[in-house]
C-alpha cells in the first residue's frame, strides 16, 4: 500500500501516523489511558536511544540479522534445489510431490519443541525453527516458475544440444527468476518472524529475547523499544529486497511489486 | 453462466488435482527406515511406533481432547473474526483512495510487525487468557484477507461502477450489489492464505504462553522429555493442516462455481 505513493512521499499517510503517535502521547500524559505499563512514544524513543548507547540494541540486532541471513540462505539453497528438481523432472514430481505436499502445511512453529528437544536452548534450535518453514515459499515458487516456463525454451536448449544442467542453468532458472524472487521475498519475511519466535522460546539472544527480557524485568519502555525496532526491521528488510532486486534485475521489478 | 456442476463431480475433480499417491513413497520409506534404525528409547529420534504410544497416552488421559478443542475453537473464531475485519477494512480502503492513502503507512507498519513480537504486548494489556490468544490470531491473520480484498475492490470493473451510478445506488447498495460480489473470489483467496496462518498463530501463542491448547501440550511434552509425544503431536498437527487445506480448496471451488471465470476484474 505504500506503493500507492510511488514516486513521492505519502504525506497524508505519514501525517496520520504522526497524529496517532501524538494522540497516544497526549492520552498517556494526561492520564486518559491509565495502564500501569504503557509508556508514551517519547519514552519509547528515549528507550531506543538508551539501549543503542548501551550497545545492547546493536548486539541484539546483529544477532537477529545474522540468524535471519544464515537461515534464509540455507532455506534458499534447499528450496531452489528441490524446486528445480520437482519443476524440471516429471519423474521427481511423480515420486516426490505428494511427500512435499503432506509436509508443507505442517506449521513451522510446531518444529520449535522438536528443535528444543534436539538442541536445547541454542543457535541450532533457532536455525532449525527458522530454516524449515522458510523453505516452502521458495520451493513452491521455484517449482511453479520452472513448470510455467514456455516448453519452447526447452526445445531451444535441445536444438542447441545443451545438457540438462545447461538447460536448467542458462534457460530455466533465468526464466523462472521473477517467480523465485517473489518466493524469496515471502521467505525473508517468514525468516524474520521465525527468528523472533525462536529467540523467544528457544535461544536466549537477539531482539526476540530482548522483548521477553525487558518484559520480565518490568521495563516497559525498553520492551516497546525492542518491539518498535522489530517492526522497523521488518519494513527495512522488505524494502531492501525490493530495492536490491530492482537494481539487479530491473525487468523483474514490476512482478515483485 | 454454464449449467451448474454437481457437488460430487466438483469434489472428485478437486481430489483428482492432488498429486499422485506414488509420491508418498519417499516419506513412507523414510518412516520405515526410522522405525527400523532408531533405538527404541532414543530421547532425540524416537521411532514412529513410540509417537503413536505418546499420542495414545495423551488421548487416554483426556489432555489431547481438551487441548484440541481449545485450539480448534481459537482457530475457528480467529478465522471468522479475521475474515470479518479483513473484508470490512479491505472494502473501505479499496473503495476510497483517500482512505487508502491516509492509512497506508500505519497499516504497513502494523503488517510488518512479526506476530510473536506483539505477544508480550497483548499479555500486558489482556493477561493470559483465551481473549488474548484470539486477539493475536485475528490481528495477525487478517492481513492477507485485507490486502486481497482491498486490491480487488480497487480493480472493480469501471463499467460495473457506471452501472451503479446509472441506477443511482446508494453507497451501501453499491457495496452490497457491486463491490461485494466482485471481490468474493479474492476474499476466498485471502481466507485460504489466512487459514494456515490461523493454525500457526494459535500454536505460536500456545507455545509462547502455555495457555491451554495443542501448542502448550507440545511444549509441555518437550519439557518432560516425552519425545515420542512431541513427534506424534507434530504429525497430528501436520495432518490437520493438510486436511484443512484440501477441504478448503474443495469448499472454494464449490462456492466459486457461481462466479464466472476470473475475467470481470481484469
Amino acid at each position: 500500500m505504500a506503493e500507492t505513493a510511488r514516486g513521492r512521499l505519502n504525506w497524508t499517510g505519514l501525517g496520520v501516523f504522526a497524529l496517532v503517535l501524538l494522540v497516544w502521547e497526549a492520552a498517556v500524559r494526561s492520564g486518559l489511558i491509565a495502564f500501569e505499563f504503557f509508556p508514551p512514544p517519547s519514552r519509547i524513543l528515549l528507550g531506543i536511544v538508551a539501549l543503542t548507547r548501551d550497545g545492547v540494541m546493536l548486539q541484539d540486532l546483529l544477532h537477529t540479522l545474522g540468524s535471519i541471513a544464515a537461515g534464509w540462505s540455507i532455506a534458499m539453497l534447499i528450496g531452489v534445489a528441490i524446486g528445480v528438481l520437482l519443476g524440471f523432472s516429471p519423474t521427481a514430481r511423480r515420486f516426490g510431490l505428494a511427500s512435499v505436499e503432506v509436509l508443507r502445511p505442517m506449521p513451522g512453529i510446531a518444529f520449535a519443541p522438536v528443535g528444543l528437544l534436539l538442541f536445547g536452548f541454542s543457535l541450532q534450535t533457532e536455525l532449525v525453527v527458522t530454516v524449515l518453514p522458510t523453505i516452502w515459499p521458495v520451493m513452491v515458487n521455484t517449482m511453479g516458475g520452472i513448470a510455467n516456463v514456455h516448453p519452447r525454451l526447452g526445445d531451444v536448449g535441445r536444438t542447441l544440444r545443451l545438457s540438462n544442467t545447461e538447460i536448467v542453468r542458462h534457460l530455466l532458472l533465468p526464466a523462472a527468476l521473477p517467480s523465485i524472487i517473489v518466493g524469496a521475498r515471502i521467505s525473508l519475511g517468514l525468516a524474520l518472524v521465525m527468528a523472533i519466535v525462536a529467540e523467544i522460546v528457544g535461544n536466549p539472544a537477539g531482539l526476540g529475547y530482548g522483548i521477553v527480557r525487558e518484559q520480565q524485568a518490568m521495563n516497559p519502555e525498553y520492551m516497546f523499544a525492542y518491539i518498535a525496532v522489530v517492526g522497523i526491521l521488518g519494513i527495512a528488510l522488505n524494502a531492501g529486497v525490493v530495492a536490491l532486486t530492482t537494481a539487479l534485475w530491473p525487468a523483474t521489478s514490476r512482478v515483485t511489486l | 453462466m454454464s449449467a451448474r456442476t454437481a457437488w460430487p463431480v466438483l469434489i472428485a475433480r478437486s481430489l483428482a488435482q492432488l498429486p499422485s499417491p506414488l509420491g508418498l513413497l519417499p516419506l513412507i520409506a523414510a518412516l520405515i527406515a526410522w522405525q527400523l534404525l532408531a533405538p527404541p528409547n532414543s530421547p532425540y529420534f524416537p521411532p514412529p511406533s513410540s509417537w503413536w504410544t505418546g499420542i495414545a497416552q495423551s488421548a487416554a488421559s483426556g489432555a489431547l481432547w481438551r487441548a484440541g478443542a481449545a485450539s480448534l475453537q481459537t482457530i475457528v473464531f480467529g478465522l471468522l473474526l479475521a475474515t470479518a475485519a479483513g473484508v470490512t477494512l479491505g472494502i473501505l480502503i479499496g473503495v476510497s483512495p483517500r482512505l487508502a492513502r491516509a492509512m497506508g503507512p500505519l497499516l504497513e507498519f502494523c503488517r510488518a510487525m512479526p506476530p510473536p513480537a506483539i505477544v508480550p504486548l497483548a499479555i500486558l494489556f489482556l493477561g493470559y487468557d483465551e481473549r488474548m490468544k484470539l486477539t493475536i490470531v485475528v490481528i495477525s491473520a487478517m492481513w492477507p484477507i485485507l490486502l486481497n480484498t482491498a486490491s480487488a475492490a480497487q480493480r472493480v470493473h469501471p463499467i460495473l461502477l457506471d452501472v451503479a451510478t446509472a441506477f443511482r445506488l446508494t453507497l451501501l447498495q453499491r457495496i452490497r450489489l457491486i463491490v461485494f460480489p466482485s471481490v468474493m473470489p479474492s476474499v476466498l483467496l485471502g481466507v485460504r492464505i489466512a487459514l494456515p496462518l490461523c493454525i500457526v498463530l494459535t500454536l505460536l501463542v500456545e507455545i509462547l504462553t502455555s495457555i491451554e491448547g495443542v501448542g502448550a501440550l507440545m511444549i509441555a511434552a518437550q519439557r518432560n522429555y516425552q519425545s515420542g509425544q512431541v513427534y506424534g503431536l507434530l504429525v497430528l498437527v501436520g495432518l490437520f493442516g493438510f486436511l484443512i487445506n484440501t477441504g478448503f480448496s474443495i469448499v472454494q471451488t464449490i462456492i466459486l462455481r457461481r462466479w464466472p471465470p476470473r475475467n470481470i476484474q481484469a
